[in-house]
């Protein structure tokens, strides 16, 4: 179904937790929702619209504050959440229990911006090495390591 | 005499470890092509191993990551001596287009000693046997 | 009772072609846990691609892979071109559409001698890999390289395709199906293939669809999932194709997947080439992108590779953002690893076709 119709149905089901949405092009919608909500639209994709898979999370640092975006693929839509995270508190609850798909993209976002997933079973690092101590590097204000 | 004869050996039929450091696996697969039908290096001697303790030659692709310096230094030390260490690709090199990354220590030779270097991205089969041969006249 | 154990494969081992840390905890020879380790591969390239300008991005990013380097370039290439509002060329479509398919063509056949080669089927590797030498030589024909071709550039592709080029691609195509067909009927029939690969590895579609799984892996648990299809992109639309599903979920269906989905971009290459319209096959475009954000997704020969790229109106990107498919298939390793033989680990782990490259960028 074409994204504005499939946009029409959620806002329909979900109308107060969604914010701003826009369409770009066929294929393609975004919305915004608040951090404590989340989890909440989440469960309802997954419930009652059986929309279960999560391509990615991305984290962006905008400088002032850091957005995540839920990238999430149904029939020929791909649909985006929007939160926002202030950087004195980058903590949301992660959506492992209802997406188990979800386990790598919240580690990776943990360990390249620092965000944490409250009840994610198993924070370690994905991809930086052992032993890392310098920061998260996609951070804007981080630069790398002096090398010794 | 002993010696001669096993220099000999060493030099008509190497056998080699392969090992990515952290690499696209551009230059691993065009490694594994010279094993294939077209290449075949089986007939020349070259043999791939399994584990440090049987090769002569350390054939390295990718840019050292961080990650993977301590385990290189750790099979480098395993290979028993004399041993060689071949570099094929650009990353090995000098850390190709990685050069610079947060995660990159550079090229192989920052970690090891290399005693070949065979440029390329990714460097052909043909360019690895050579590498190998000329490696292997100056023994 | 038998023993428990925690057993260590990799980073470097024989059954393992890229360096991937794995502990499993066994009792006999059952595996009860997975644990990996990534991050052997990490070069920070999310990171290094905001350092740079969009056009050296292109060089950064086709080398985040060396086996499906094209299919970065050209989610990297759409989303910029998305961006600038810029509309490519339908010759330029043609000819990127006909190098992802060679490309998935040689991926495939690498992986089904890789796959051979772990499960003791030595020969299968020699065979397929001989093959591909076959597409090697025509992208080396077309492009100049083997591997890491630089096609791709944003506003269209950088190589043309004359007659001749045409008329050679066709003959070897030929060839090449009919050689997909040997290895269909062989992965079918061949019975210590089927023995060790019959059974192995089974995801269920539920858990395939919970794990959000991608790919051919996913398409053999039943999941009618493919991105040419459902948002199409470059050339697709245009081109008549199957998308290949099996409902079984193991090993052998993944295996049956790849070697038809080998046949149906054989014929894809084959309708592009009769039927590519002439035209240019670049557009020049500015350096500065304008502000925006674009998500970018293709099907790479592994299953969904998405991208997301921001810009703010100067010559470097201000966010790349790359999911490649190998990430999300990981996730159900451990899964399908359960209760499965040690002796299994191998066919398991090389039939969901790891690019460790790609996962840790």
């Amino acid at each position: 179904m074409p994204a504005r119709t499939l946009l029409k149905k959620l806002k329909e089901a979900l109308g107060e937790h969604i914010g701003q949405a826009w369409v770009p092009r066929p294929h393609r919608a975004f919305f915004t929702v608040k951090r404590e909500e989340l989890h909440d639209v989440v469960e309802a994709l997954v419930k009652r619209f059986d929309i279960r898979h999560l391509s990615t999370i991305t984290g962006v640092d905008t400088g002032e504050e850091i957005e995540l975006l839920y990238h999430f693929w149904d029939h020929d839509v791909c649909f985006t959440v929007k939160i926002t995270l202030p950087h004195h508190q980058p903590r949301i609850k992660t959506l492992t229990d209802i997406v188990p798909g979800a386990l790598f993209y919240e580690r990776e976002v943990h360990d390249l911006l620092g965000v944490e997933f409250e009840e994610h079973p198993d924070l370690s690092p994905l991809v930086l090495p052992e032993g890392w101590e310098d920061g998260h590097p996609l951070l804007k204000d981080w630069s790398p390591p002096e090398e010794n | 005499m002993l010696d001669g004869l096993i220099r000999w050996a060493r030099r008509k039929s190497p056998w080699i470890l392969h090992f990515n450091t952290g690499g696209c696996n551009g230059c691993d697969i065009e490694l594994l092509d010279a094993l294939t039908p077209r290449f075949d290096v089986e007939r020349l001697g070259i043999l791939e191993k399994a584990t440090p303790r049987h090769a002569d030659v350390l054939i390295c692709a990718g840019p050292v990551t961080r990650q993977a310096r301590d385990r290189l230094l750790r099979i480098y030390e395993q290979m028993p001596e004399p041993k060689w260490v071949v570099a094929i690709g650009s990353c090995a090199c000098s850390g190709g287009v990685f050069r610079g990354c947060y995660n990159v220590l550079g090229g192989i030779d920052q970690v090891i000693p290399v005693d070949m270097y065979v440029p390329g991205c990714a460097c052909k089969p043909e360019a690895i046997i050579d590498g190998l041969v000329k490696l292997l006249e100056g023994i | 009772m038998a023993q428990r154990l925690l057993i260590p494969i990799g980073p470097q081992h024989p059954a393992l072609k890229e360096p991937l840390g794995f502990r499993f905890r066994v009792e006999g020879e059952r595996v009860l846990e997975t644990h990996i380790r990534m991050g052997y591969v990490h070069r920070g390239i999310e990171r290094a691609c905001q350092e740079r300008t969009y056009i050296q991005d292109l060089y950064l990013v086709e080398r985040i892979c060396g086996i499906c380097s094209h299919i970065h370039t050209t989610a990297f290439c759409q989303g910029v071109e998305e961006l600038l509002g810029v509309e490519v060329p339908r010759r330029a479509l043609y000819i990127r559409t006909i190098v992802c398919e060679l490309e998935r063509i040689h991926s495939h056949m690498l992986w089904l001698g890789v796959l051979g080669r772990d499960a003791g089927f030595e020969t299968l590797f020699m065979y397929t890999w001989r093959d591909r030498e076959t597409v090697l030589d025509i992208l080396e024909e077309i492009s100049g390289n083997r591997i890491n071709h630089a096609v791709n550039t944003v506003g269209g592709v950088r190589i043309d395709l004359t007659q001749a080029h045409i008329e050679s691609i066709l003959k070897r195509l030929d060839y090449l199906e009919e050689q997909a067909h040997y290895y269909l009927g062989l992965v079918t029939t061949e019975s210590t293939f089927v023995a060790r690969t019959h059974g192995v590895g089974y995801l269920s579609r539920e858990d395939g669809r919970a794990l959000c799984v991608v790919g051919p892996t996913t398409r053999a648990s039943g999941v009618d999932r493919d991105v040419r299809r459902d948002d199409p992109y470059a050339a697709y639309e245009e081109l008549p194709f199957e998308v290949v599903t099996a409902s079984e979920g193991d090993a052998l269906a993944r295996t049956v997947v790849r070697v038809k989905e080998v046949v149906e971009s054989v014929r894809m290459v084959r309708y592009a080439l009769q039927n590519s319209p002439q035209g240019e096959v670049r557009v020049r475009v500015r350096r500065r992108v304008p502000s925006g954000e674009v998500i970018s997704r293709v099907e790479a020969p592994r299953g969904e590779l998405i991208y997301y790229i921001k810009s703010d109106g100067t010559e470097r990107p201000a966010r790349v953002k790359m999911r490649t498919p190998t990430l999300a298939n990981l996730v159900a390793v451990p899964h399908m690893l359960k209760e499965a033989h040690i002796a299994d680990i191998p066919i398991v782990l090389a039939a969901i076709d790891l690019c460790i490259a790609c996962a840790d960028r």
